[in-house]
């Protein structure tokens, strides 16, 4: 699998190239246009108690799509549903990624993706939901996000403070803690920031530019009121 | 050589660098890839090495040194390493892998204590919700308008009706007629109009929605032998809705999906929910207190409306000695002799009146339902 990001900012898509055989997961919804040898499946990834707990845990889709190259190599275009970058990401079968749920856009099939409980307070307060996709295994991995994407290199005990609707991906090695954006809980939420995750590396932590939820808010003042 | 850790350092990127890590006698060997294979090799001794836990769920084993390179952490997740590291692991270090350990431990022990206690209070929540909120219930039903009451109904009644051959006229519309005016002019304070509509089919049933109004099939009346049997039943339902069981089942069972929708975060389906509302109103069941409670207050209407109490009985006898599932009244009404027998110890018990017979004649309205009275099979 060769992937390769066009248009990049805003409105990208990405290419991806199969070999007679290979085959990809992506995100329902993700295909744009493809060579008319590859085939479409969709698939409950995990199985269907796996697929039921993604659809009403996450709110991620129940169905995967599989692309699969089966009569001949070909090429695939991917798009997310949102504007926003795409970043390409390699699992060495060592790193792991978590993932907030609108994040995944396709990865190929050695990658594992599994739902994933948060604890309580990380679940409530910090903003993904209390289950968030772990994606682990080896190969590709294509993220999008809303906006554009912003990598965190954070050496180890190295902390840094991110506002919790801004987050795209974040390595296992990190850990966070949720914490008021200031001292005090009135100022907390008047400066408009609410509660913010402080991770301490060492790994890497992805961010969007754009907070989907406040534009989401944004934009219904402009939506016209039927009676 | 597999990758099995990731080593974190000056040099390295930030994502880490993957290594694969061995534990022999003396200590670790780390080595790095590199393009093309194997690359650099580090040795490194157990006293140099100090341990933690830590990652996203505190579950890795964090292993850090000082080389010649400057600092160095290892992030472990691998059990098999993690296996290795612990027997043959020195007594200088046995204490802090241990004190590692019990951290990883105490961490999903608190998380799933903290999940159990939150698994529990929803289970409570929906339990209260489903048994022990009658108060709630009654309280919520309580302040719902009747207006509203009769519009839920109505909608329902009236698109029920458009798919049901409806007797407009005839010896059994006015016979219920005169039953159900009988009935309802002994309800004192009645806030409803009822509407009793007689419907074409050979089901053995009756029922009552809110606000009102009664659907009685002829079914039922062929099966009847008399008219007290049909008023009883008719008494029966009218109960049902003078005492808002319909609503109290709504609100009831809409608690808890509603809990049950929050909890899930599906509001679409919260919305489906409602509109699939209407529907539900049909296949409504009564909960058995409610049944209890219709049949004695049913009892207590015929007698007031000086209607033989006794018909009522007898038909729920009658009804109770075919455990035949052709019956739905049966299905919808759980019969049992000792609902029956109940209902005999509290006729006993009221005063005695003399009933005043109805003015049609009941063989002459069975015949009017176009069959004779279905032969017990």
């Amino acid at each position: 699998m060769k992937s390769e990001i066009l248009y990049p900012g805003a409105f990208p898509m990405v290419r991806v190239d199969l070999a007679a055989g290979e085959h990809i997961k992506a995100e329902s919804g993700a295909m744009v246009a493809c060579s008319p040898t590859i085939d479409i499946e969709s698939k409950m990834e995990g199985g269907l108690l796996g697929a039921l707990s993604r659809k009403f845990l996450t709110g991620e889709k129940f169905f995967f799509q599989t692309l699969r190259a089966s009569r001949g190599p070909g090429e695939a275009l991917l798009a997310p549903t949102v504007p926003g970058e795409i970043v390409i990401l390699e699992l060495d079968g060592v790193n792991e990624y978590m993932v907030q749920k609108d994040g995944f856009l396709a990865g190929a099939d050695t990658i594992v993706i599994e739902s994933k409980m948060q604890s309580l307070s990380r679940g409530l307060l910090g903003g993904e939901g209390f289950f968030i996709l772990k994606i682990s295994g080896k190969g590709t991995l294509v993220l999008n996000s809303f906006g554009a994407i912003h990598k965190i290199e954070l050496k180890p005990d190295q902390e840094y403070i991110v506002d919790n609707s801004h987050l795209v991906a974040w390595s296992t090695t990190t850990s966070y803690n949720i914490e008021k954006a200031t001292s005090g809980w009135v100022a907390s939420f008047t400066s408009g920031e609410g509660f913010v995750c402080r991770f301490r590396g060492p790994g890497l932590v992805y961010i969007q530019s754009r907070n989907p939820g406040s534009f989401g808010a944004w934009i219904r003042q402009f939506i016209p009121v039927s009676e | 050589m597999t990758s099995n850790a990731l080593c974190f350092g000056d040099e390295f990127p930030a994502a880490g660098a993957p290594c694969s890590v061995q534990v022999d006698g003396d200590g670790l060997t780390v080595t790095f890839k590199s393009e093309g294979g194997d690359g650099a090799r580090e040795v490194v001794p157990f006293s140099a090495l100090t341990l933690s836990a830590g990652g996203l769920d505190h579950d890795h084993l964090v292993v850090k040194w000082t080389s010649a390179q400057g600092e160095r952490t290892l992030y472990l997740k691998s059990p098999d390493v993690i296996r290795a590291f612990r027997e043959t692991v020195p007594d200088h270090l046995g204490l802090p892998f241990a004190q590692a350990a019990e951290r990883v431990r105490q961490v999903r022990h608190r998380r799933r204590l903290v999940w159990g206690l939150v698994g529990g209070v929803i289970l409570a929540t929906v339990l209260g919700l489903w048994s022990g909120a009658d108060l709630l219930v009654e309280l919520a039903v309580s302040r719902i308008p009747v207006e509203w009451e009769q519009k839920l109904g109505e909608s329902a009644y009236r698109d029920f009706l458009t798919h049901q051959e409806v007797m407009k006229d005839g010896p059994a519309v006015t016979a219920l007629g005169e039953m159900t005016q009988r009935l309802t002019e002994q309800i004192p304070n009645n806030p409803y109009k009822f509407e009793v509509a007689v419907v074409k089919s050979d089901v053995v049933n009756a029922f009552a929605l809110p606000g009102g109004y009664v659907v009685v099939f002829t079914g039922l009346m062929k099966k009847a032998e008399s008219g007290e049997e049909v008023a009883g039943v008719l008494s029966h339902e009218l109960n049902h809705v003078l005492q808002r069981h319909g609503l109290e089942r709504i609100v009831k069972s809409l608690g808890l999906l509603t809990v049950v929708a929050i909890v899930l975060g599906d509001q679409q389906g919260l919305v489906g929910m409602m509109k699939q509302l209407g529907v539900e109103l049909l296949t409504l069941k009564f909960g058995r207190e409610q049944e209890t409670e219709a049949d004695l207050t049913g009892l207590q209407l015929l007698q007031r409306a000086k209607i033989d109490p006794s018909g009522m009985i007898r038909f729920f006898e009658r009804l109770s000695e075919k455990d035949e599932g052709r019956m739905e009244w049966l299905s919808t009404h759980p019969m049992s002799t000792a609902r029956a027998e109940r209902l005999k110890a509290e006729f006993a018990a009221l005063p005695k009146k003399s009933p005043e017979p109805f003015t049609f004649d009941w063989k002459q309205v069975q015949a009017s339902l176009g069959s004779q009275p279905v032969a017990v099979p």
